[in-house]
């Protein structure tokens, strides 16, 4: 099954109030109406230098001399 | 996460949180990957992904979820990534990535390892 589907499934089975589901909705839609868009496919990712876990500072610049590398933005671990 | 590794690539996580204090410094050699913590939220506006949580999604969270945000991300800051995931080659363009407001859809795996092997040729 695909990530989606897993994730779709999972919000379905939480059994929200429609209240709690039209907050969450329309918080989504004005995120959305924001701009927040992040960036395009073919732009250049801008360098950043940011601590880690154990406090030591990982540069993007660093890590891609070494190769690839995927960026994954999330909200927090709650 | 290691078919990312096998290929060559590196995974880093990036949040709003505060760099995490509950853990012992064996726990944090143990996880595998680096956690980056965007404590100002510079890096989240740079990438244009950057938000306040809406005033009615702020109560939602601390009047229904128990979540104050203020714990993690220090006080005051009400504040949050379009959750995303991006994809660099080499010179650190974008190759692939997507970022949604609605945080229950993610970057398929599969498209994910697909963009790596596109960039290395593997």
């Amino acid at each position: 099954m695909s990530l989606k589907k897993q994730l779709a499934e999972f919000d379905a089975s939480r059994n929200r109030p429609p209240e709690v589901v039209a907050i969450l909705r329309r918080g989504i839609d004005s995120t959305r109406e924001s701009g927040a868009a992040g960036l395009r496919i073919g732009e250049r990712a801008p360098d950043f230098t940011l601590p880690n876990q154990r406090g030591e500072m990982v540069s993007l610049h660093d890590r891609l001399s070494r190769g690839p590398v995927v960026l994954n933005f999330y909200r927090g671990v709650w | 996460m290691q078919a990312i590794r096998s290929l060559g690539a590196d995974l880093l996580g990036i949040s709003p949180e505060l760099p995490d204090n509950t853990l012992t410094m064996a726990e944090k050699h143990a996880i595998p990957i680096d956690i980056l913590s965007d404590a100002t939220s510079e890096v989240m506006k740079k990438y244009r992904l950057w938000f306040a949580v809406p005033a009615e999604v702020k109560a939602l969270y601390l009047e229904k979820f128990g979540l104050n945000l203020e714990k993690y991300n220090d006080a005051g800051r009400w504040e949050l990534p379009v959750p995303a995931t991006y994809v660099l080659d080499r010179d650190g363009i974008v190759r692939a990535g997507e970022a949604d407001p609605d945080y229950t859809v993610r970057m398929e795996p599969s498209d994910i390892v697909a963009a790596i092997r596109e960039i290395t040729g593997g």
